[in-house]
């Protein structure tokens, strides 16, 4: 699915196509923001002797979450691009077959 | 993959082209999610001295995700078929 698969339908569908991956980025964002929070705290708080964190703990959550999203948008790259690979051998196939029986 | 929803559909037919249409999106996300979180798990070192990736983790992380992409493929062949297993009569 991409949007140019939108291009064709009446104005109410593509509304509600909009709003329902709307929707889901929405969710998806609140839930990388728990997962991220989990696995910061995971991996750079480890003593309860303050309350408050300490500036290495400070600096390591920091440099966690910079890491993490360029993680993410590192990979969301090559996502994109194997996904389009994945659709590109796809189409080529149809063509072949479609080829064969013709 | 599955056909999206357009306007030679019937009422029926379209309701659940969006719903393969929302799955399926779906999928896709959950998708990104585990090789994003596997891949971190896998190539990133946990002591957070920087903020960016050095060379070795982003060579890590391209070739990850299309392994993990090689696998999912391989998952998906191997589910396809033993489903059909299951379908064909005894």
């Amino acid at each position: 699915m991409n949007p140019a698969d939108l291009e064709g339908l009446p104005e109410e569908d593509k509304q509600k196509m909009v709003s329902m991956i709307d929707n889901m980025q929405m969710k998806d964002s609140l839930r990388m923001y728990n997962r991220l929070v989990e696995k910061c705290f995971k991996d750079c708080v480890d003593s309860f002797r303050r309350k408050n964190l300490d500036s290495n703990e400070e600096r390591c959550v920091t440099k966690c979450c910079e890491k993490f999203l360029k993680h993410s948008a590192r990979v969301s790259v090559r996502f994109a691009e194997l996904n389009a690979g994945a659709e590109a051998m796809m189409q080529q196939q149809v063509l072949q077959q479609q080829q064969k029986g013709g | 993959m599955a056909t999206p929803p357009n306007s030679n559909m019937s009422p029926a037919e379209k309701a659940k082209a969006f719903d393969m249409a929302q799955l399926e999106m779906e999928y896709r996300v959950d998708l990104y999610n585990a090789m994003t979180a596997s891949c971190f798990a896998k190539c990133m070192d946990t002591r957070y001295k920087e903020g960016d990736l050095n060379v070795g983790e982003n060579s890590c992380v391209d070739r990850c995700a299309a392994k993990y992409w090689q696998v999912t493929g391989i998952v998906g062949q191997m589910l396809g078929g033993m489903q059909q297993q299951q379908q064909q009569p005894r």
